[in-house]
């Protein structure tokens, strides 16, 4: 049961049905039962895993807590997640290590037999451990008290709006929301409604869609470099689709039960630089990755140059967290490459951009700035999206040649698209470009929204659920739910 | 020294700023210097000078030179010329 389904549909309508007849004290229970189903319907061999995660990191808190002295509780946050690490490690990295130290010893000549094992990924594994780790460090910092009933806890671990792709929530933000006794209210049920639609509209119009076309470039043996250059961008394109309407049905979801979630996404592909950028995309791993990795690296540091090494260190462990292979590993080295250097040139940039004029034509510089913002994005999605380490540099070299980008060849890599595609695509271009339009002048999209009159509102989303009807496919998960 | 001169050296040796800067009206991300990276080393140096810990959401709140001041007090530092 994927969220582009009629079950989840059903399944949705007849859980916050419920959870409003329901009295509070036994809507954890619902909401338990709930998030384990969800989770069972799609991964039930996991849900060993995820109460063995989940009763680990209960006992640990309270633990952690108990202790008195500040250097018991960072040793006790220490073992929970190291273990924590563990589960993920083994499922997650065991044979990508495992196939790293084997390549290494065959090109050394060391004797290496440790044999290949067949280990599944276990679903949402790296978002619910993300969230355990934040809930241990936070209750060691003293900065979350543990939580002593098991229930809300579980909860907390296992939301299923956000269980299988985020937004990564903060046991801070998300308990005491779970524990406050939430009213059938018209504006979150139309808000959460209208952020399920969007969230439909653009996984199935927009990234479904455009999924066989960037596979089929990806896949091909031997692609064009215009080719490569499109269906990179493409891909983009695709994975921003994906992935924020799986954030958006995720909080479309929770609001209708009366909870808000943290939002993920804003604009990213409107961002100005890369540290723009990372606070554009994925937002709240963004904030796992500087509250957890980065601040306690770079913490102390008199000096710029002594940080560069927290970023590259905080960028590769983002590459390693979204995929145990060398290719991501490098996609988040060069997002730290293009972190540091973009801060070691900063000054002499300006300067630049004030020689050429730029500073006269602020607006001009700033479509500048988004344009080779998004093109470096671009460059390093090449490494993400490609299936192994030869492809990706055969494709990033393509993809930086400068006949690749001839005219010419752009119309020819156009044809890989049919009329319909074509014409689908610029439709929805222009009302996503319009909803973007909106975000950025009126503050919110969805606050516009609430404005219109009732006929406005219902004719928009009757387009946009006819729209995700007639045209829509659907049958891809989730890029991110893969993770 | 007194506190607020103390205040004034980590403003600039933690942001390398040159010595005419008008540092009351510093806010960050609206200079050149005073970036996420630059709000870090200003944080180590502050730390330092006062011997104090600023966790995480407290160097959020730290914002703006004002902010600091505030804050600083918060943790029992009183800023005074």
């Amino acid at each position: 049961m994927t969220f582009i389904s009629i079950e989840f549909l059903l399944f949705l309508t007849i859980i916050v049905g419920t959870y409003y007849v329901v009295p509070h004290r036994f809507r954890w229970v619902l909401l338990l039962l709930a998030s384990y189903v969800f989770y069972a319907t799609l991964s039930i061999q996991f849900i060993p895993l995820l109460l063995i995660s989940t009763a680990f990191t209960h006992v640990i808190g309270i633990l952690i807590e108990k202790q008195e002295k500040k250097e018991q509780k960072k040793r006790l946050m220490w073992v929970g997640v190291s273990v924590l690490v563990f589960f993920l490690g083994w499922f997650k990295y065991f044979n990508f290590v495992n196939d790293s130290l084997r390549s290494f010893a065959a090109w050394s000549g060391f004797d290496y037999d440790v044999p290949y094992k067949e280990i599944v990924l276990p679903l949402a594994i790296s978002f619910y451990t993300f969230q355990a780790i934040s809930y241990v460090v936070d209750v060691s910092r003293g900065k979350q008290k543990a939580e002593r009933h098991y229930g809300y806890f579980s909860v907390y671990f296992a939301f299923f709006p956000q269980l299988v792709a985020g937004p990564i929530e903060r046991a801070k933000k998300l308990l005491p929301q779970l524990k406050t006794e939430q009213h059938l209210d018209y504006d979150n049920i139309s808000y959460g409604i209208q952020r399920i639609i969007w969230g439909f509209f653009k996984k199935t119009l927009i990234a479904d869609r455009l999924a066989p076309i960037v596979a089929s470039v990806f896949n091909s043996p031997d692609p064009t470099g215009s080719e490569i250059v499109l269906a990179t961008m493409l891909f983009s394109i695709q994975l921003f689709a994906d992935f924020s309407a799986c954030s958006d049905i995720a909080i479309g979801c929770a609001r209708l039960l009366g909870i808000r979630l943290s939002e993920n996404f804003k604009q990213p592909h409107f961002a100005v630089s890369i540290a723009d950028f990372w606070n554009r995309w994925h937002i709240t791993l963004s904030m796992w990755l500087r509250d957890y990795i980065f601040m306690p690296l770079a913490k102390g540091k008199k000096k710029r140059e002594q940080i560069y090494g927290a970023i590259l260190a905080t960028f590769l462990v983002s590459g390693i967290w979204h995929g145990a292979a060398w290719n991501f590993v490098l996609w988040g080295l060069i997002h730290g490459i293009y972190r540091v250097f973009g801060d070691h040139t900063k000054q002499q940039r300006e300067k630049m951009a004030s020689w050429v004029g730029f500073d006269r034509v602020p607006t001009l510089h700033r479509w500048w700035k988004i344009a080779i913002t998004f093109q470096l994005v671009c460059f390093s999605r090449v490494f993400f999206q490609s299936h192994s380490m030869a492809e990706a540099f055969s494709h990033a070299k393509l993809y930086v040649t400068p006949s690749s980008w001839a005219p010419s060849g752009m119309i020819q890599a156009i044809q890989m698209f049919s009329l319909l595609d074509l014409i689908i695509f610029l439709v929805v271009f222009v009302v996503v470009h319009l909803f973007q339009h909106i975000e950025r002048t009126k503050g919110s999209a969805w606050d516009w929204m609430a404005r219109q009159s009732a006929v406005t509102s219902v004719a928009i989303n009757l387009f946009l659920i006819v729209s995700a009807f007639l045209f829509g496919v659907s049958g891809q998960g989730f890029v991110y739910g893969g993770f | 020294m007194s506190t607020l001169e103390a205040y004034n050296m980590a403003f600039k040796n933690g942001l390398e700023l040159e010595d005419d800067v008008v540092l009351e009206e510093m806010k960050l991300g609206e200079s050149t210097e005073w970036d996420s990276i630059g709000h870090m080393t200003l944080i180590a140096e502050i730390e330092d000078a006062f011997d104090v810990y600023i966790d995480s959401d407290e160097m959020t709140e730290f914002h703006s030179y004002q902010s600091g001041i505030a804050l600083l007090q918060r943790l029992g530092v009183d800023i005074r010329s």
